[in-house]
């Protein structure tokens, strides 16, 4: 059964006619118990998506189901405290006049729990969170990380059927944010909700999510699992937003090979287009460079000339160039060392070259 | 995976009162703004009889007993805007920009002189500049051995008049200059100062013209004040022999009363206000000048060497003339037998004191102030909040309407607005003439948009994400309103309804025409006294006055906020 | 209600008795009302009350003088005075009764004129102390025991002894259009105060108004109540005064103060003061006995010693040291002419001095 449900869900803001669209059309399926990251670059809709979800702002078109009960459609939205959500905020939303234990207990509170249940549950949360001796703080005495536990605490001891996050991590420094990471999803398979992600960093989608919806634009490009979206894009977008890509463009010229730089490359992935030129994506490590021609049995071997090399430590990071001009980025083993000008052979295995969609 | 056929949700069935009363606040504005305005515009129209007219009109436009006084206004207006421009502009950039000693100190003179009401101040440089009595003239006769007759200062003149608007409105200039100037970042005039530009330079062509939309709605401010002022032309211009706009229309009110030709006269009044404030908007709006770029640095402080003393003395200066000589001279005549004599150990004596405590209308207008100032705070906070929360979150539709009334009154002067509401309920169904009601719907309507505004600026410091933290853990708009932000407002509040108390008690021009003996106030009460010749008196009761005002504002700027110390950003 | 003319007319004589204002005119009934005195039944029933409201024009001081005498005599009453110039008073009053506001219990105006008015409205109450029935002169009466002559006196020119001599003083209205007292004069104005309207009427019947437009030459500083030239002047703010209370002059000097007083040689325009009972009244008991306490010997003379004016009642001694009012010469008063005349002579007066 699905937990949560976007059907054709649309935002518009400002006037009917002419408004900026936020979310155009969105429709997905959350299964109950799932992780799901929306990831996309700022401006992409995410956060919309997220808060049309919590039921602070009212679509403009389409529906938001929870289980079986309709909860927003355009017209009509059942009030964020009605939703049986919890939300933890980009930027905490901690109570500054309350401490770290009254802001924990205050969904406890609303819910007129009898004081030893919200003891018990709050001493459990805190312990899990590891914010034991800090109850008695106020939220201007914490480390952001500490602040960012606080968030998370207080939205989990409500024990909210849909936990959404709002780039809970993207105010914390690098080392935290991997820390945090992990202590993400190891929360959520402790408890078990349905989680939706929002961010733009697609290490935080990859670590912690069972689905990814990459989205762009108002519109979800791709929605698949963590593997699904790395190994097999589908739009260039996609392509290019998760791990960097190259991207060639070439005709279709018969049996699944697009026309790149005098060779007829094979593809695997969505069909070429009939006419006009389609573009194939192969991930900058997946490209095989070397000095010394492959054999003949090899497919998809194109010369190319170095532009320019970048020691890296555990690899070097080449930008070649193609006989016809296309400059491709390839990512090779430390050891060897070709020099800027020098005349390489680079295999591209037809596996790794995915034609996209669009 | 299908879904199966979707119930309609279920509202659970308790009362929301949300939306009533963010309704019920709607109405009420309304009701505060829009009737007293459109009565104006009705007697505008009307003659006595009650039919449609122009009449009104086309007498203001040729007879010049109207005629005169726009003009005088119109010179006062323009006059002491310019005054105040040119003395607080250079006092804000002194304040903000360079490391002239006692800043802190000259900052917290200006806002006395804010404080004191202007009337009060007129009072006061009467009895410092009246030709003959006057202390200033007579110290001046004292020391050069002038004759009788000469004198350095006559009060009783346009120029005394202009001279004493500005006085007291120079602080909005200084205000928003001195503001306007500590946000523009260190940067730029390091920017400047590279490329080879010293100080006066950088100061010509970099901060001036940064500053200068600050400066011109100061200016736009100042001289709306001027306009509008009525006390301060009752007292000295009437001496003079001559009527501004307000004591024109303070004088159609005299019996036989005309209050066809007095709304008629107050319309120019109001559509002027309206149109400045709107060219004020538009100029603030303008995005050339605000600051683009990157993060900033805290502004630098230009040395000034040695001349920093000099400017320290030349900003003491200009401050002995809103609050060091005036409080003297009022000290002076409160506490010695005559007003024109200079007090002494041995001739200093309570009379006065005495005289004025005794009087019998003097109770009854202590208690009627205090009474008024505290409903007037109390409500207009509330409504205040109400709908600043209603306009920062965006809580219904229509907000922006609710923002637009919220602060039309300040375009309506206090003199127009007490006539309005003369007209409006002195009348069946309302009949609240001579009651502290009328008075009290007066206060508050003048008071609020400056409430509003503070309540506005407050929400927005306030990250509605707190809110949203709370209603998503089950609380309602109301419950989130009272757990989260009315206790962070708790300062805002407090430091709003200080402001609302204090400038209830200083107001007159909208009193002045809606009191009776039993809802006098004390600014109505000095000013009788003042016709009468009182100064002794006056004194006193403007003293006492003052001593009440500093005292809130001094409790309201200590106030312990709970949890501030902690409430750093989270 | 149509208006009765006066069917009388005193002509002012070198008489001790006062000579009578024409608001005193004939009887509309045969009788007065009979005199009051003072019973301890009134007196319990304004204590009852508790307080009485007095709207008046007198100059602060002396009104508080006498309210506090009056709680002083009779305690448990407490008075509160209302003080503004006596076209404000009448002004106020009038606004009051539109809006069915009955907040006043006694009012004394220096306009007698205002008596007339409220008189022929109907809204006042009569009342006869018994004093008023048994001493008082009849012109100083109103025959339907309406009101009668509380105070009288006079505006007269004055002068800063400090800042000019005796010899150069002037002594006629006249002698202030000389150009040597230019800008060195202060006047109140007819708008505010009664005293000033009935000079200003009696001055521009006598002098006619071309005296006022040469007046207005002179640069004159224009003050509102009649009490406070003499205040201006004690203050030394200006020379000479043109119109002020004669009984303000008289307690400023009598306290040291540095001014003389000088009867212009065309007569000093004469001034009455009635006090009258309001019939909606909301303290009627004790409005009462405050009027027969302000009419009795105790009350009058308290006027004349503390306050300098004039009194009617036959015993009341004058205070030495003034001159006796017989000796001055007068201007007629006409409070029947001011009532019809009061908006045009404001009018008037606005158009040449322009405030």
């Amino acid at each position: 059964m699905s937990s949560v449900e976007l059907r054709g869900l649309t935002k518009r803001f400002g006037d009917r006619h002419g408004g900026a669209v936020a979310v155009d059309g969105i429709s997905l399926r959350i299964d109950h118990g799932k992780l799901i990251c929306l990831l996309g670059p700022s401006g992409c809709g995410k956060t919309t998506t997220l808060r049309l979800i919590a039921g602070f702002i009212e679509p403009t078109a389409g529906e938001i189901f929870v289980g079986s009960r309709m909860v927003s459609s355009s017209g009509h939205a059942l009030p964020p405290e009605q939703r049986n959500m919890s939300m933890i905020f980009q930027s905490y939303a901690l109570w500054p006049h309350m401490t770290v234990a009254e802001n924990v207990a205050y969904g406890l509170r609303l819910r007129k729990l009898d004081r030893e249940t919200i003891k018990t549950k709050l001493a459990a949360i805190l312990a899990t969170t590891r914010l034991a001796e800090l109850a008695d703080r106020y939220p201007g005495e914490l480390s952001g990380g500490q602040q960012q536990r606080v968030g998370l605490a207080r939205a989990l001891v409500v024990e909210p059927e849909t936990l959404l996050l709002d780039e809970p991590l993207s105010n914390l420094d690098a080392n935290l944010r991997e820390e945090m990471r992990f202590e993400v999803r190891r929360l959520h398979d402790a408890y078990r909700y349905t989680t939706i992600y929002v961010t733009h960093d697609q290490a935080e989608a990859m670590t912690a999510s069972d689905l990814i919806a990459v989205m762009n634009a108002g519109r979800i490009e791709q929605a698949g699992t963590p593997e699904e979206i790395y190994l097999r894009p589908r739009t260039e977008f996609v392509a290019r937003f998760i791990g960097g890509s190259n991207i060639l463009r070439g005709r279709n010229v018969g049996g699944d090979r697009a026309d790149f730089a005098g060779i007829a490359l094979r593809c695997d992935g969505a069909k070429l287009a009939a006419s006009g030129e389609t573009a194939v994506s192969i991930r900058p490590h997946d490209i095989r460079l070397s000095t010394a021609a492959p054999d003949a049995s090899c497919e998809n071997v194109v010369r190319a000339t170095v532009v320019r090399q970048v020691f890296l430590g555990g690899s070097r990071d080449y930008m070649v160039e193609a006989p016809d001009g296309t400059q491709l980025r390839v990512i090779a083993p430390a050891e060897q060392s070709i020099p800027p000008g020098a005349a390489v052979w680079l295999h591209l295995p037809p596996e790794r070259c995915r034609a996209l969609a669009e | 995976m299908s879904v199966a056929a979707a119930e309609p949700f279920v509202r659970r069935p308790f009362l929301d009162a949300s939306r009533p009363i963010l309704w019920g606040c709607a109405a009420l504005l309304c009701a505060l703004i829009v009737l007293p305005v459109s009565w104006l515009l009705v007697f505008g129209f009307s003659n006595p009889a009650g039919a449609f007219t122009f009449e009104n009109f086309r007498l203001l436009a040729t007879d010049p007993s109207f005629l005169e006084p726009m003009v005088t206004t119109l010179i006062i207006a323009v006059s002491s805007s310019a005054l105040c421009c040119a003395i607080a502009a250079p006092m804000g950039w002194l304040v903000a920009r360079t490391d002239v000693p006692l800043g802190r100190t000259i900052r917290a003179l200006v806002t006395a002189s804010f404080v004191t009401p202007p009337f009060l101040g007129a009072i006061a440089w009467e009895l410092l500049a009246a030709p003959n009595s006057g202390l200033l003239n007579q110290a001046y006769r004292a020391l050069t051995g002038a004759p009788q007759d000469d004198a350095l200062f006559n009060i009783y003149s346009l120029g005394g008049l202009i001279f004493v608007i500005a006085t007291y409105t120079f602080p909005y200039v200084f205000v928003l200059v001195a503001n306007a100037l500590e946000r523009i970042p260190g940067e730029l005039e390091d920017a400047s100062a590279i490329l080879g530009g010293r100080i006066w330079y950088t100061a010509r062509r970099v901060m001036i013209p940064l500053a200068l939309p600050a400066l011109l709605a100061g200016a736009l401010i100042a001289f709306l004040q001027a306009m509008t002022l009525f006390g301060s032309p009752a007292i000295l211009a009437l001496p003079s022999g001559f009527h501004t706009m307000t004591t024109k229309i303070w004088s159609l009110f005299q019996y036989p009363p005309k209050p066809e030709l007095a709304a008629a006269a107050a319309l120019p009044l109001l559509v002027l206000t309206v149109v400045l404030l709107r060219t004020q908007r538009g100029l603030l709006g303008r995005r050339g000048y605000t600051v683009v770029g990157g993060k900033f640095g805290r502004p630098r402080r230009i040395r000034l060497g040695a001349l920093k003393w000099a400017a320290l003395a030349a900003c003491l200066a200009v401050l002995c003339l809103p609050v060091f000589l005036p409080y003297f001279a009022l000290f002076n005549a409160a506490f010695s037998p005559s007003a024109s004599t200079l007090i002494s150990p041995s001739t200093m004596t309570l009379q006065n004191v005495q005289f004025t405590f005794e009087l019998s209308t003097t109770k009854v207008a202590l208690k009627n102030t205090f009474i008024l100032g505290t409903l007037a705070a109390t409500l207009g906070t509330g409504l205040a909040l109400v709908i600043g929360y209603i306009t920062a979150r965006r809580a219904v539709a229509g907000h922006r309407v609710l923002a637009f009334l919220a602060t039309a009154p300040i375009a309506i002067p206090g003199i127009v607005l007490g006539v309005g509401l003369f007209l409006v309920y002195a009348r069946p169904p309302f009949q609240l003439y001579g009651t502290l009601w009328i008075l009290l719907i007066a206060y508050i309507t003048i008071e609020l948009p400056a409430a509003y505004q503070q309540m506005q600026s407050a929400f927005r410091s306030v990250h509605p994400e707190l809110e949203d933290a709370s209603r998503i853990l089950g609380a309602t708009r109301l419950q989130a309103l009272g757990h989260v932000t009315a206790p962070l407002l708790r300062t805002s509040v407090i430091a709003t309804w200080c402001f609302i108390f204090v400038s209830v008690i200083r107001e007159l021009s909208a009193a002045i025409m809606l009191f009776t003996s039993e809802t006098k106030v004390v600014s109505v009460l000095i000013f009788d006294l003042k016709e009468s010749g009182d100064l002794g008196a006056i004194a006193v009761l403007g003293l006492a006055m003052l001593l009440i005002t500093f005292a809130v504002v001094i409790f309201a700027n200590r106030i312990p906020g709970f949890g501030v110390g902690r409430m750093r950003a989270a | 209600m149509t208006k009765r003319n006066p069917t009388r007319r005193d002509v002012l004589g070198g008489t001790a008795a006062l000579a009578a204002a024409t608001v005193f005119a004939a009887p509309a009934r045969a009788e007065a009302p009979a005199a009051a005195s003072v019973t301890p039944t009134l007196i319990e029933a304004a204590r009852k009350e508790g307080k009485v409201v007095w709207y008046t024009s007198v100059d602060l001081p002396v009104a508080e003088r006498v309210a506090k005498a009056f709680e002083a005599k009779y305690s448990g009453i407490s008075v509160r005075v209302e003080r503004s110039g006596a076209e404000r008073v009448f002004q106020r009053v009038g606004q009051e009764y539109k809006s069915n506001i009955h907040a006043v219990d006694v009012v004394q105006s220096s306009d007698a004129a205002h008596f007339i008015v409220w008189k022929r409205d109907g809204i006042l109450a009569p009342f006869v102390p018994e004093d008023v029935a048994k001493h008082f002169p009849p012109e100083h009466k109103d025959p339907d025991g309406m009101f009668a002559t509380w105070r009288a006196w006079l505006s007269v020119i004055g002068y800063n002894t400090k800042q000019v001599k005796a010899e150069e003083a002037p002594k006629s209205f006249a002698d202030l259009l000389d150009p040597k007292w230019t800008g060195k004069i202060v006047k109140a104005h007819p708008g505010y105060s009664g005293t000033i309207l009935t000079a200003t009427y009696q001055m521009s019947r006598d002098l006619g108004w071309e005296y006022f437009e040469k007046l207005a030459k002179q640069r004159i500083m224009q003050v509102q109540s009649s009490a406070d030239p003499p205040k201006k002047l004690a203050l030394g703010e200006r020379a000479v005064m043109a119109d002020g209370n004669e009984y303000n002059m008289f307690r400023i000097k009598e306290s040291g103060g540095p001014v003389e007083i000088v009867y212009p040689t065309e007569g000093a325009p004469l001034i009455v003061g009635p006090n009258a009972i309001f019939k909606a009244a909301p303290n009627p008991n004790a409005a009462r006995l405050l009027q027969s306490y302000m009419f009795s010997a105790e009350g009058q003379q308290i006027n004349v010693d503390i306050g300098g004016l004039r009194s009617v009642h036959p015993g009341v001694k004058e205070k030495p040291g003034r001159r006796p009012f017989a000796e001055i010469k007068k201007m007629k008063d006409d409070p029947v002419a001011v009532e019809k005349q009061s908006d045009e002579i404001k009018a008037h007066y606005t158009r040449i001095f322009k405030v």
